[in-house]
């Protein structure tokens, strides 16, 4: 059997196995939306969610009011951040490439005390807009650094100009929450990475910028695989890889700050799951960008709810979930995965 | 800061969680016998060869101490004076102020005053003095070389706090039958009869003592809040949660979904962040809040957590409680 039909074949079933994906995606988010820390029978799960309770009762509540968007965010957040990173491993060809290590998180937690101690905001529902300029402008700040010279922003470019980003925000956060210590109990719930007390107000707010980035990151797919066969094949085969370069950026930039924006820096999702979806699809972004977005909302949705459920009447944060799943799973796939290059 | 302490401190620890090992062994104990001598929050007896002179105090035991004519030569607090509760009122003038966050006291200065005794509270959960709890820097902590540490324990009681800290005063050398220690002494116990009579006729109220926050609800555990216990004493049912977390027993703590999980009459408000519109802001911002039937009905008080060191400071804030709860209705949470 010639390689070639093997490719044939697998794409044959990689379309099915999308929306097999979307099914669970479906089935995991209704569980969502049924388990959590407060004990409620699926019968008034239902009653909830189809309106035939009335609106006063704390189970109507509950479901409507606070699960229904947090899986909704949970949904959002995760295709963001998986798309993200998998985006990012293709256009810096590092497969250690995540949104953190590219100044997102540390430019939205700069942002998030400056917001706090210079202008006295407060609370999260206000703060994620400066969380969100913080994740932008870091990005296009390590892209700017990174492309100065002739050859523009090459991928160790990148990967040093975030990193100096990165060290450098941080020291600011550092600097200002040791001297204000509003702003180090702000940051503290932000910066675990939570999909729990946002609402309706943020999940809206932050709905348009992932469904746009997620859409755009659709057609990117092509672009990705020229990248990565090496820029000088790319540009052989007639690509702008400038272009495609700041198109990308300008992606990660909008998902990854959106959901950073919203949820805080949360973890190995944009680092793990597009390598899943790499050794499920092979090397095409064609179809590891749509499983990675299909994916990443499965293992957030599936932290969240392991964390909602382990600590009753509490719950733990997903960031901390995903922190003590996420690295044995990552340590694995080095391990015996083939941990193929982006 | 004391303030937030149970809070922030919980989180240091959950984000530092390797970072226990630390033996949190009082100040040593100087062997020598000698005239002058004190039990120690923890039980150990702390001797010196003479009667300590220059004193380094945290906030609200400097507070104590200064109540009794014991003025100390440096203070660390956990947040600005300027606002601290305990040290808010008092002239400062002439006293080094060594820290205003919490866990962060500058050692360096605090070692040129040449101190003789350093003056915190014993934490029986965490077995450790204010200033030396696990989440506080490791340079801060070196505050314990300098001299030997004492205080008194937050154990059961205010009252006893309050006790503790006459009694180290007078070991001091405080002559403490001054007539306006007398009247503050006075005010006090006015304050208990007419809190106890209030409560009283009151049989059926519950209260909770509650702080809510973004990502939880914190319910306090009276059992590690000594002015919580000193309402239950006095009469008034405190609700005691019934799963404090066992890493940080001073809360239970609930989910948002789960913030209903107590129905009391009256909700007593950490007072480190009460304000007169707080309860409106959280019933906005968190769907389930108003679910509490004393929070939809208004029925918030300010509670002095975690702060409370003087008979003068506690009786003001008993006359806010007794007003509180004689306003206060039985049914509002059945």
């Amino acid at each position: 059997m010639s390689s070639s039909t093997v490719r044939a074949r697998r794409a044959l079933a990689l379309g099915p196995g999308l929306a097999a994906l979307g099914a669970i995606l479906a089935l995991v988010a209704f569980a969502s939306i049924t388990l959590g820390s407060r004990d409620i029978g699926l019968s008034d799960v239902l009653r909830a969610l189809f309106g035939l309770d009335g609106d006063g009762s704390i189970e109507h509540t509950v479901t409507v009011d606070m699960r229904v968007p947090r899986t909704l965010l949970g949904i959002g957040v995760g295709a963001g951040l998986g798309v993200a990173g998998a985006v990012l491993q293709g256009v810096t060809r590092n497969p250690l490439a995540d949104t953190g290590i590219m100044g997102v998180n540390s430019g939205a937690a700069a942002f998030v005390v400056l917001a706090i101690t210079v202008l006295g905001v407060r609370g999260v529902g206000v703060y994620i807009w400066f969380a969100f300029a913080g994740a932008i402008l870091a990005t296009l700040l390590v892209y700017a650094i990174a492309s100065l010279g002739r050859e523009g922003a090459t991928p160790v470019k990148l990967a040093l100009a975030g990193a100096a980003v990165t060290a450098g925000m941080g020291s600011l956060t550092t600097g200002i929450v040791m001297t204000n210590v509003d702003a180090l109990n702000e940051l503290r719930f932000w910066q675990v990475g939570s999909l729990a007390g946002r609402y309706a107000p943020i999940l809206s707010g932050v709905a348009p910028f992932l469904i746009v980035g997620l859409v755009a990151s659709l057609a990117c797919g092509r672009a990705l695989n020229g990248l990565a066969l090496g820029e000088d094949t790319a540009r052989g085969l007639g690509q702008r890889v400038g272009l495609t370069r700041a198109a990308a950026f300008a992606i990660v930039a909008v998902l990854a700050g959106a959901a950073t924006a919203a949820c805080g820096p949360i973890v190995f999702v944009g680092l793990i799951v597009p390598h899943l979806a790499r050794f499920i699809c092979g090397p095409d972004y064609r179809w590891i960008l749509p499983y990675s977005m299909l994916l990443s909302p499965i293992v957030l949705l599936l932290a969240d709810i392991v964390g909602r459920v382990v600590a009753r009447p509490g719950e733990l944060q997903v960031g901390v979930v995903l922190g003590v799943l996420g690295a044995p799973v990552f340590i694995g796939i080095v391990r015996y995965g083939r941990l193929s290059e982006a | 800061m004391r303030i937030w302490r149970p809070i922030v401190a919980a989180a240091v620890l959950s984000l530092t969680l390797a970072a226990c090992g630390s033996t949190d062994t009082p100040a040593a104990t100087p062997t020598s016998a000698g005239p002058w001598q004190f039990t120690n929050g923890n039980g150990e007896v702390v001797k010196a060869d003479k009667t300590p002179t220059r004193i380094i105090a945290h906030a609200g035991e400097a507070a104590a101490l200064m109540s009794f004519g014991i003025k100390p030569v440096g203070v660390y607090a956990d947040e600005s004076v300027k606002t601290d509760p305990n040290l808010k009122d008092l002239d400062l003038t002439g006293i080094e102020i060594l820290g205003e966050e919490w866990g962060k006291i500058d050692v360096e200065k605090a070692a040129s005053l040449r101190p003789d005794l350093i003056v915190g509270d014993w934490w029986p959960a965490e077995k450790a003095h204010s200033g030396l709890e696990e989440g506080v820097d490791e340079k801060s902590k070196k505050l314990k070389e300098l001299a030997p540490v004492v205080g008194v324990s937050q154990g059961k009681s205010i009252v006893d706090l309050a006790e503790g800290y006459e009694k180290l005063a007078v070991s001091l050398g405080a002559k403490v039958d001054a007539p306006e220690i007398a009247a503050s002494k006075k005010k006090f116990s006015d304050a208990v009869e007419a809190f106890k009579t209030a409560v009283a006729s009151k049989p059926n109220l519950t209260v909770l003592a509650m702080s809510p926050a973004d990502d939880k609800v914190y319910v306090a555990n009276p059992e590690y809040a000594p002015e919580l216990l000193d309402f239950q004493k006095w009469g008034l049912k405190v609700v005691n949660p019934d799963k404090p977390d066992p890493g940080f027993p001073y809360w239970e703590n609930l989910s948002w979904e789960n913030a209903d999980k107590y129905q009391p009459d009256l909700i007593l408000w950490d007072g480190r962040s009460y304000t007169a519109t707080a309860n409106a802001e959280w019933g906005k911002k968190q769907p389930t809040w108003f679910a509490i039937k004393a929070a939809k009905a208004g029925a918030v008080a300010s509670w002095p957590a975690y702060w409370l060191h003087t008979y003068g400071h506690f009786a003001a804030e008993l006359d806010k409680l007794t007003t509180a709860i004689k306003a206060a209705g039985e049914n509002v949470g059945s």
